[in-house]
Parts: structure tokens; sequence; C-alpha cells
């Protein structure tokens, strides 16, 4: 009786119905639920769900781009990206590991010194272990199969010429990005477009399945300068053992193609090397030719000649009066070496006679001085888009002092750079125009912007006289090139120091061209502050010109002013 | 009748398409590893292509070539009284 009651009894069924209705509407509403995740909201839903998956799996890696080649006019490199792994740990893998006294030994360091340099890092996830190591030192490293070690692919940069062309170049920082000269300069040209790839990870870090490349690595460009290895090395020595013989301080020089307005070679002292960041002396990453200014002193004498002649009162035989060897201006005396007499305008110019420029200013007053000045350049940019390039300054005042009138003409109280002061004499290299400068190599048959300053005769009537000053009664014979005709103008500043000008500390001057017949090459040299009593431009300056000029001359195969009188006697004319 | 050719068409479809992601997915894998094969020769020959340029400069190097000139082989620049100039006959001159 009890059984069969218990068997059939009618609330069951109900009690069965009931269930299986709950379970369907506890299912529908998760069902619902998902499709609302998955399908319907896809802000709260789809999209975060989506996005926090990612964020625990999916990374994007940088695809290193390489950084473009630094040539010099012919082709040799002068900057080079080389491929390089840095290494790189997850300090919170490393840091209980057994393996720190091995990866030590095979990087080199103490494990003391590891392990404390982990340390440091214990609360990140990310440390640099040995940056910019060789492919093969990093190989060595990452065999050890280290868990949490990981080698990345960098570049990195070399510089196969040193410190000849340190200056000019310029340097990257570690993340390759261009800090100094050229290399930062043209930046934007040199430098690649960094790729992007994305990748999965898994939960220890180490990339399991790539998912492809977003963004393709694309290289820099290269860059041809207007530099000849051959000539900056050569200038670089000389000027490196002219720095030893005079004692001075510092030096420059710059030699300039006149007629493409290319910058051939540029040379500094002191040097660095970029190699090496041991040691590292800011002072000497200054390229000195564009970024110091100086006054220029006597080399501005053949540009006052210029108004000279353009005025029409003076031929370079007019004669002028120098006697008594000295001549007072306001309260100040300017005094020659000796009474020179009566001279002609060249002869001034080759004496450098204070005197004699004083007594051609007097005359002329200041307006044309200062006005063949700024037609030749000067207290303009140069525009070769250096860094820290500098300009100079041109005195603009509204009244002149009787001094300032004719110190003018002598060279003082102006500023420029070696690179303005070579750029003003590719004037006279050039029948008279000028030619912007360029630091870049000029395609061969470029067209070229260029500037009428002087008529040629009056440039071809000062070449002769700069020639004269290396003749046997000028003041740089020490200047002359062995077998060529060339040409220049000393310069001897006294420098400014914080009470005026300085007693006893000078710059060596020397602005030159060569050669005389077919004139090309200008090269400026600059000595601060020679020691000892060969203090002056001819003494300190012009021998480093002259070992500049031989070897500039030679390499570029110029013919000997000898020939070029035998070719002219039989009628070939004179082309180099 | 359609009403029974409809779906099977359909599912026909749906495994075809199913078929060609997984093939399309393999195709991918396969491509990407001969790219990463192919990056990876890249780079070892840009490697070494940096390395001969960096050993060609050092060996021809002005400051190697003028110590080898002068202390190994003697040699020195022409002086002036030496040099001759040869001309021509009829040539084009430079």
């Amino acid at each position: 009786m009890n059984r069969s009651r218990v068997g059939v009894s009618k609330p069951a069924l109900w009690r069965l119905v009931f269930v299986a209705f709950c379970l369907f509407v506890l299912s529908g509403l998760l069902i619902s639920r998902l499709v609302v995740l998955q399908v319907i909201d896809r802000d709260r839903g789809v999209g975060f769900l989506q996005q926090q998956g990612a964020l625990r799996s999916v990374r994007t890696a940088e695809i290193p781009a390489y950084r473009g080649l630094v040539t010099d006019r012919r082709g040799q490199p002068l900057a080079v990206s080389t491929p390089v792994v840095s290494i790189w740990a997850n300090p919170q893998q490393l840091r209980d590991s057994a393996d720190v006294v091995q990866l030590a030994t095979t990087m080199g360091q103490t494990p003391e010194a590891l392990a404390e340099r982990i340390n440091l890092y214990s609360d990140k996830q990310f440390m640099y272990l040995a940056r910019h190591q060789t492919p093969d030192q990093a190989r060595a490293i990452l065999d050890l199969g280290v868990p949490g070690v990981r080698g990345e692919r960098e570049y990195r940069r070399f510089y196969p010429a040193g410190e000849v062309v340190s200056q000019l170049v310029g340097l990257t920082n570690v993340d390759g990005e261009g800090i100094a000269g050229v290399e930062l300069a043209y930046n934007e040209w040199l430098r690649g477009q960094t790729g992007k790839k994305r990748y999965l990870k898994d939960l220890h870090g180490d990339a399991i399945r790539n998912i492809g490349v977003i963004e393709q690595a694309r290289s820099g460009k290269s860059l041809a300068l207007s530099i000849d290895l051959r000539l900056q090395y050569l200038q670089h020595r000389v000027l490196q053992r002219a720095m030893v013989e005079t004692g001075a301080a510092a030096g420059a020089a710059v030699t300039l193609d006149a007629r493409t307005g290319e910058i051939l070679a540029m040379t500094n002292h002191p040097v660095f090397n970029p190699n090496s960041r041991e040691g590292f002396d800011y002072a000497a990453t200054r390229n000195r030719v564009v970024t110091d200014v100086f006054e220029p002193g006597s080399t501005m004498k053949p540009l006052t000649l210029v108004a000279a002649l353009e005025s029409g009162e003076y031929t370079i035989e007019s004669l002028i009066d120098t006697s008594p060897g000295r001549v007072r201006v306001g309260r100040k005396v300017l005094p020659d070496p000796r009474n020179y007499g009566e001279i002609s305008v060249s002869r001034v110019i080759e004496k450098s006679s204070q005197v004699g420029v004083t007594k051609m200013a007097q005359q002329m007053g200041h307006e044309p001085i200062l006005e063949v000045f700024q037609r030749f350049g000067l207290g303009e940019p140069s525009s070769i888009g250096f860094p820290g390039e500098r300009s100079g300054v041109l005195p603009n005042r509204q009244r002149w002092s009787d001094i300032e009138k004719v110190t003018l003409a002598f060279g003082y109280g102006l500023t420029a750079t070696p690179l303005q002061l070579a750029h003003a004499y590719a004037v006279f290299a050039n029948e008279g125009s000028q030619v912007p400068l360029t630091l870049l190599k000029r395609n061969e048959g470029e067209s070229l912007p260029i500037r009428q300053v002087i008529s040629p005769e009056i440039a071809g009537q000062v070449l002769e006289v700069l020639n004269r000053v290396t003749g046997s009664e000028g003041t740089a014979q020490k200047a002359r090139v062995d077998g060529f005709r060339v040409g220049g103008k000393t310069g001897t500043v006294h420098k400014v120091g914080d009470a005026g000008y300085l007693d006893d500390k000078y710059v060596a001057l020397f602005v030159g061209v060569a050669p005389i017949e077919n004139p090309r090459f200008v090269t400026a040299v600059v000595v601060d502050q020679p020691k000892g009593d060969n203090y002056g431009g001819g003494a300190a300056a012009a021998p480093i010109y002259s070992a500049i000029t031989d070897g500039v001359l030679r390499l570029h195969n110029a013919l000997p002013a000898e020939s070029h009188e035998a070719r002219q006697l039989v009628g070939l004319g004179g082309g180099a | 009748m359609t009403l029974r050719v409809l779906p099977a068409c359909l599912l026909a479809a749906a495994l075809c398409s199913a078929l060609a992601v997984v093939y399309s997915s393999h195709v991918v894998r396969e491509l990407y590893s001969k790219q990463q094969s192919v990056e990876y020769q890249q780079w070892a020959l840009q490697e070494d292509y940096s390395r001969l340029l960096l050993e060609h400069s050092t060996l021809a190097s002005p400051h190697r070539i003028i110590s080898i000139a002068q202390d190994d082989l003697a040699m020195q620049p022409p002086q002036l009284s030496v040099h001759r100039l040869v001309q021509f006959q009829g040539g084009q001159q430079r």
C-alpha cells in the first residue's frame, strides 16, 4: 500500500516539470548573456574582452631600421651601422637563478657585480645586461640558455675614419639618433623608419607565435659628403703636427673648391675618438671651422684693397707715403714694424702695412669698405646647415669714431668663422663670383646659383697681389709651395680677454688661394694661441697652409707653374 | 525541392569555407616562416657587409697606406726636379 503510493505519486511529475523548466530558463539566461557579451554589447562586451585577452598575450616588437651610410665624395665610408645584439633580462626570473655565475663569467663581469645590478632592478620586469654586443659575443651569452635572458637586435654606429672626421661627421646616441655634426644635421635623411611586428607570448614572456608585420622597417638613405677623405686625412695630420710644434691651444683648417663651393676638408684640434665614449671631452666635439668666430685681422686687407680699386682712386701700383712708419688716429698711434717710406698699394698689402691701409681707409671712408665686406658674405650665415653654425658680426652702428673707421679696414671690430673667411677668398679664386657652400657632394653638371661679387679684372689684380705676399718681400714666404704659385694673406690678431685685447695671446691666421694660374682651391688656417716667438700668421699658420696646399695640388694633379709656362710657350694654354 | 537543396548547399559552402580558412592559415604560417628565414639571412648578410666594409676601410686607411709606403717600401713623394711633362701627339688633352 505504502509502496504503491510512493511509486506513482502525482506531485512527482509536477516537480520534474518544475526542475526542467528552471534548468531551461537558467541555460537560456546563460546563452542570452553570452550573446550579449559576444555579439550585442561591443563596448563592454566583445571589445573589452578581446582587449583584455590581447593585453595578456599579444605583444608588439620593434624591427630596427638600418641607418644610412655616410661616405666621402669617393665613396669611402665615414659612418657605418653594424648589426649588434643587446642582451636583456627579466630580473624577476634571474634573481634566484643559479645561472648568474655562469652568465657573469661569459659576459666578462664578476658574479658579485652582476648580482648587485640585478638586485638594483629587482622590482622591474626589464633590464639590459649588456648593450651592443657583437653577434659572436651575444651568441655565446644566449647559447647558455638562461631562462629570462633574451637578445634584441639593434644597430651600432661605427666611424672607420675615427678622429680624422670626428667633429664633422658627429655622433649618434645609444639609440641611434644623431646628436652632433652631420649625423644631427641630416638625421631625418639618414635615419630609417622603425618597423613593428606583433607576436603572441606565453606566461614566461617567450614568443610562441608571430602574428605578422604591422609596419615594415625602412632603411635610411645614404649620404655622400663633399669631403675627400685623403685630403681630410692629410689636413688632419698636418694640423696635429703643427699644434704640437707651436704648442697652440686649438686650431682649425678648411679647404674649399671655389668653383663648386664644395668643402673638401675640414679639420680641428683638439680631436676626440667617436668610437669610444670613455674620457669624452665635449669641448673637442666642437667643429671650430663653423662654430668659432674671431676677428679676422689683416686677412681682411685684400677686401679693403678691393674697395680701394673699385673707388677708382687707386691702382695696385699707386704710391702711398708711409713715412715715418707710424700714424696717429685720434688718441691711438698705429705703427709699422719699420719705416717703409713711399711704397705701392701692392707693397702695402705684401708688407701688411698698418700705416698704408690706414691712409687708404681715411681717404675712402668706412662705408665702401663695409659695403665690400657685406658683398663678400661676411656677417651672413654660411648656410651649410651645420649644427651650431655661426655667422659672425659686421658692425652696424650709427656713429663711427675715427679709430673705428680705420680699424675696420684691417679687420678689427668684426667677427667671422674660418669657413666664412675661406668663402670670402673664394671670390678671388673664381673670377670675382661666389658659389654657395655645401657639405654635400655636388652632381656633375649641376647648375649653380653664381653670384658676381666683384669684376673679374679686380679679382685678377688682387690675386696677383696675394701671390706677391708669398714673394721675397712679403710676409708669408713660408706659405710657398714647391713648384707652384700660390697666394694668400696672413693675419695676427690679439685675443680678447676680460679687459680688452690681451698683449700676449694671439690668433694666427692664413687664408690662401692656389694655384694662381688656374685658381681653384682656397684654404683657411687658424691657430689659436701659438706659444713662443713664432706667434704670427706668417710663422704659425702659413707653414700649415703650405703643407696642406702641397697635398691638395698633388691629389688633384695640378700642373706645376713651370710646366704652365712651358705649355703657354708651345701654345697649349693653361687648362688643368 | 528548393527547401531541401538550399540547406545542403549552405552546409557544403560552410564546409568549404572552413577548409579554406584552415588552408589559408597554413599558407600564412608557411610564408611567414619563409619571411623570417629570409629576414634572418638579410640580417646575417648585413652583418657580413658592414664587417667587410669596416675591414676594407681599415685596410685602405690613409694612415696605413702612408706607413706602409714610407716605412716598409721606403717610398717618398717625387721631387719636382724629376717631374716630366708628357704631351699627347694630337691627342685630347685633359
